[in-house]
């Protein structure tokens, strides 16, 4: 089933540009001010941008897995689709009350 | 309650501004009018963030009238030497704003 494939690639790609928008907020605010708080913040969506952008590398631009994941059954296809998919929502969360 | 204030006013969109709000309201209590006056911010402006400093439960209005002014909730006065120290660390320069 290639569709939980394009689902996780969506899920990854849209989990990238949400941390560079939440990214460039806490980078100003703390740049701004320097709190402690901001700083975290930066960190731990730092990392998180890296762990999506290596997610998007896999799901799109490496074969070998791209091969794996479509042969795997669909427990494989759903779970791996859940790790990016359960992201998105609790940054789509953060980014609502960082909007406000 | 420490980290949703540093959250709501130093790590989020709007912090900044909310942060002149409570500068404003420590002063003395206000209401939306007086505090898009005194920080020359428009109307719509203030409500947005005294509706997100609400919902925080960061301030409350002193009466559900028209016009009622803003003092801040029983939690905030006891998590103050933390607003303080937020106050303290964000000099907020007024700037952007939705």
């Amino acid at each position: 089933m290639a569709v939980w494939l394009d689902v996780a690639r969506a899920a990854a790609g849209v989990n990238v540009l949400l941390l560079v928008a939440l990214g460039s907020v806490w980078l100003r605010n703390y740049r701004r001010h320097g709190a402690a708080h901001t700083l975290g913040l930066l960190v731990f969506g730092g990392f998180l941008l890296v762990e999506n952008l290596l997610w998007l590398y896999y799901y799109v631009l490496h074969p070998d897995f791209v091969g794996w994941f479509v042969n795997a059954g669909t427990d494989v296809q759903v779970g791996m689709t859940f790790l990016c998919g359960l992201e998105l929502v609790a940054l789509v969360f953060l980014a609502r009350i960082t909007w406000q | 309650m420490d980290g949703v204030l540093w959250y709501v006013l130093a790590s989020s969109r709007g912090g900044p501004t909310r942060v002149r709000i409570v500068r404003a309201l420590d002063q003395r209590p206000r209401n939306a009018n007086e505090l898009a006056e005194e920080l020359d911010l428009d109307y719509t402006t203030i409500r947005h963030h005294l509706d997100v400093l609400g919902d925080n439960n960061v301030v409350k209005q002193s009466a559900d009238e028209y016009g009622a002014v803003y003092l801040f909730t029983d939690q905030t006065k006891a998590n103050w030497t933390t607003v303080e120290e937020i106050l303290d660390t964000v000099e907020a320069d007024a700037e952007e704003e939705e």
